[in-house]
């Protein structure tokens, strides 16, 4: 009877413990800064728990200064605890997170959280989004399934931790080479010009003492502004430079002119090109010539308004031709308009093309137009008129005098002509973009070379590759302005 | 008096001065140097969206806020925006902040500049609650690989948007959520009349085939990000796109982009398939438009679903301000300007709270287009999905001028991707 007594005085005292235990709030789970830095804006922190059935999440808390309460805090995350059953480990940097549980990776929930094992006493986690260079106090609470807080909120002991781990930061492009290759030029031509001048001076040329230092600007810039870049473009023909990794390029021999050659689409395109290029320049030399012949023309009144009218698409930016052209040829565009119709002029391959030609032809002709109306002005009227007075017919004067005696003129501007138009970028790439598409992987129907260029460098990223289209496109234009200057000064010379 | 000797020394002092500054430019060159720039944001916006207005004026919010961060944004033309930051980035001159698309970061994605990419990894600048905000597709759009490269702020995709007049004008009943395309061509054939067009639909955009191709249920690339431009059904998807000129009339080959939108503000087309950024250029014209989800393909039973694009805030790793660039960043992408943003252009939030917002959710037109987000397709963010659109453009052309069947197109258009992918 008295054990019976005693047992259920104990029971009666115990009674209250046991009630008073089953609401005591966990233990604040034990937080420690991890001496090691995990890297830029991360702090790492450990944690030792008591495992507890009640606790659904472990919820972070940090804020700039100490503090006691969540409320006077930034909730960082909420770590979910649960059973692991059929859950993989994550990988480091393959999540968002990256915690670990005992010393290995933490499981991950089906949205690639961090989830902690029901089980785990200690687990770890590497804190984003930390302010370097500055304290940060962390503290955790864990939380039942309901998110009540399971420790006392108001009185929470934060631990202080700081990240000083500087951010990765791409270094500065290094110019060093082009400098040193710049200022080696400058002083190598200053130095050749000394030593020419003092030449010059030895031989007795002295009417010529200041001339080197006068051309010493001229010379400069030209080598570096021009032979420079070529130069340089040259070799990067040579190297496997491309978008992914610029700065990094190897040396590759030919293989990129062998890429070119065996392009598909290669010859088309160099065919249009020459195609693009010889009929702009015939259209703008024979309408330039016709036009400059009509202003010419003796007791013509009006001559500057024309003048001023024929002016008028050279004086105009050229883009803003070009676009206004573009949307004029569209379905919906004046042309149609006009016509009654909804042709799409840009959609099939030859009529682009013939579209863009006359577009760009439309666009050349005032310049030589104004070019060759004033040589016209400056051949002589005596001649003219004595070949009126002999009876020599219009059309003779035309071939006889006319023609030959603007050949000086001629022949630069048109070889100008033909370059400018060879290597015409603006009304093709506006107009049409290179479309319409011809097949895959090939220039489209009115690419010229310099447009598909521009593609393979700048929408492709291959430079190198883009560099050796540029070195055959020169090489095209030094062969055929040498060929077109030794015809032309063949024929001067027999003439 | 300076004789001639004396002259010649002067002049030839320039050149000489200029080449040995150049020298010891570079050996100055690596030198580390500090920088007080304010941060440096490059934008780029479709006109009449009033995104822009919107996205100035939270830029002068976070400027006030942030007194001590100054910002400078650039707009930048849309079509030379990633080239523009790409050249930038390899010469040093990254902005801080961009905003790009999720096409955009897979072409960005692969290209380094001295070993290292060109955006910034922005994981470990986030905490998981400022991360969790946001929509799960619309931040694993933001991901090229492991590395998350932006912020979203915005979603969007293409849906059909109809004049409701010119469906008065010839009787036939508004389009509805359950359309099918059975009843999208009757009442576009009945639509066509004189110089009007059922629909305008730019053939040759490929992002317009799309919502086609995944009715027939193919799709440009494998969850691996593999393309499979050939894949079942998208022959048969390219060959009842195509028809809808040539064996339907109901649109026309020679629209374009432009095309489209003129055609449909000129109200020569009844219908378009466009996206919410072009819808305030509509409404500002006073067309009277409304707004239906894409109709079920009546030939498969799968609704058309068009592609979600995604858009976000992204950070230069070549960034000296990165702490600051990432407030901005989060700034810019905060719940406030994204509904500001939605309520005034359209664009779908990606911020979660967002998604039973009472505002949003009365919105007629932005309930539609969260009606018609549910029916999308994600393509993965992956190299290849910025090159995508120009060969299956090309397998369109190829196909409609009848140079190629479709399923030959396609196959050939799977292996150029192949052969650009592995260049």
């Amino acid at each position: 009877m008295r054990v019976l007594r005693l047992w259920a005085a104990v029971t009666l005292l115990a009674l209250p413990i046991m009630a008073q235990a089953q609401a005591q709030p966990q233990t604040q789970p034990r937080v420690s800064v991890a001496d090691t830095e995990p890297g830029y804006r991360q702090i790492q922190i450990d944690v030792a728990v008591s495992p507890d059935p009640r606790v659904a999440a472990y919820e972070i808390w940090f804020a700039e200064n100490s503090f006691s309460s969540t409320r006077d805090a930034l909730l960082h995350s909420r770590i979910a605890v649960m059973d692991v059953d059929g859950l993989e480990r994550g990988a480091p940097g393959e999540n968002y997170d990256y915690c670990q549980v005992d010393g290995l990776p933490a499981y991950l929930d089906a949205d690639g959280n961090a989830v902690i094992d029901r089980n785990a006493a200690r687990w770890s986690c590497a804190l984003t989004g930390m302010v370097p260079g500055r304290d940060t106090w962390i503290a955790v609470v864990p939380v039942s399934a309901d998110g009540l807080a399971l420790v006392d909120v108001d009185g929470l002991q934060p631990v202080s931790g700081r990240t000083d781990a500087s951010d990765e930061r791409t270094p500065p492009p290094d110019t060093r080479p082009v400098l040193y290759a710049l200022g080696s030029i400058i002083l190598s031509t200053i130095v050749l010009l000394v030593f020419l001048r003092q030449r010059d001076a030895r031989k007795g040329r002295t009417r010529s003492r200041l001339a080197h230092v006068y051309v010493a600007p001229a010379v400069i810039g030209l080598i570096t502004l021009t032979f420079y870049p070529i130069l340089y473009g040259i070799g990067l023909a040579f190297t496997d430079a491309d978008q992914s990794h610029l700065g990094d390029e190897a040396w590759v021999g030919l293989k990129n002119f062998v890429t070119v050659f065996a392009s598909p689409g290669m010859w088309r395109v160099t065919g249009f090109t020459l195609v693009w290029a010889i009929a702009n320049t015939a259209a703008h030399v024979f309408f330039g010539l016709l036009l400059a012949l009509a202003l010419n023309r003796a007791g013509l009144t009006g001559k500057t308004v024309y003048r001023t009218v024929f002016l008028l698409p050279w004086a105009i930016p050229g883009y803003i031709s070009v676009l206004a052209w573009n949307g004029m040829l569209q379905p919906e565009g004046l042309v149609n308009g006009v016509l009654g119709t909804s042709i799409d002029f840009l959609a099939g391959a030859d009529s682009a093309r013939l579209v863009v030609i006359l577009v760009n032809i439309w666009l050349g002709i005032p310049f030589m137009m104004m070019t060759l109306s004033g040589a016209l002005q400056a051949l002589s009227a005596d001649m003219f008129e004595a070949a009126e007075v002999d009876g020599v017919s219009r059309w003779d004067q035309f071939r006889y005098l006319t023609l030959p005696n603007l050949k000086s003129t001629m022949v630069p501007v048109s070889l100008l002509g033909f370059i400018w138009s060879f290597n015409s970028f603006n009304t093709i790439y506006l107009m049409t973009r290179g479309n319409p598409y011809v097949g895959f992987g090939e220039p489209g129907a009115t690419d010229i070379l310099i447009t598909y260029v521009f593609s393979v460098a700048f929408e492709y990223g291959q430079y190198g590759v883009a560099a050796a289209w540029s070195v055959l496109i020169f090489l095209m234009l030094v062969v055929f302005s040498w060929l077109y200057l030794k015809k032309t000064r063949a024929t001067e010379a027999s003439a | 008096m300076i004789n001639t000797f004396d002259r010649f020394r002067v002049l030839l002092a320039g050149p000489i001065l200029l080449g040995s500054l150049l020298c010891h430019s570079a050996a100055l060159a690596q030198s580390p140097s500090s920088r007080v720039d304010p941060i440096e944001v490059w934008y780029t916006f479709a006109v009449d969206s009033q995104e822009e207005a919107i996205f100035l004026r939270a830029v002068d919010a976070f400027e006030k806020a942030h007194p001590d961060i100054p910002v400078k944004p650039t707009r930048i033309p849309y079509l030379q925006n990633l080239s523009q930051f790409i050249n930038s980035s390899q010469a040093g001159e990254a902005p801080d902040v961009i905003r790009l698309s999720d096409s955009e970061l897979g072409r960005v994605g692969h290209i380094s500049v001295e070993g290292l990419p060109l955006l910034e990894d922005l994981r470990v600048h986030l905490t998981p609650m400022q991360r969790s905000r946001f929509d799960a597709r619309a931040l694993a759009a933001m991901r090229y690989g492991n590395p998350l490269y932006a912020i979203p702020v915005s979603q969007g995709c293409l849906s059909l948007i109809y004049n409701r007049k010119l469906f008065d004008q010839a009787g036939v009943a508004y389009p509805r959520d359950d359309w099918t395309t059975e009843e999208l061509l009757r009442a576009a054939r009945s639509l066509t009349r004189g110089d009007i067009l059922g629909m305008s639909v730019p053939l040759k955009w490929s992002y317009w085939f799309v919502p086609v191709l995944s009715a027939f249920g193919g799709a440009m690339f494998d969850p691996s990000g593999r393309p499979t431009l050939d894949s079942p059904g998208s022959s048969e998807a390219m060959d009842w796109y195509l028809d809808l000129e040539r064996v339907h009339g109901v649109t026309v080959s020679s629209t374009s982009l432009e095309a489209m939108s003129t055609q449909f503000l000129l109200e020569k087309s009844a219908m378009v398939f466009d996206g919410a950024w072009n819808w305030n250029t509509y409404a500002n014209q006073g067309l009277d438009i409304g707004q239906a989800v894409m109709p079920v393909m009546a030939e498969t039973g799968q609704r058309l679903a068009p592609l979600a694009s995604y858009f976000g805030w992204a950070v230069s790793k070549q960034s000296d301000a990165k702490v600051d660039s990432v407030r901005l960043a989060l700034w810019l992408t905060s719940a406030d300007v994204q509904k500001e943003f939605a309520l005034s252009t359209y664009m779908l939030p990606t911020d979660r709270s967002l998604a039973r917002d009472p505002e949003i959710a009365a919105d007629p037109v932005l309930a539609g287009y969260i009606r018609q987000i549910q029916h999308t397709v994600q393509v993965p963010t992956v190299r290849g999905a910025s090159m995508v659109y120009e060969q299956l453009d090309v397998a369109l052309e190829m196909t409609y001028t009848g140079e190629m069947t479709a399923a030959d197109a396609l196959a050939a258009a799977d292996v150029e991707m192949e052969r650009v992918l592995d260049r």
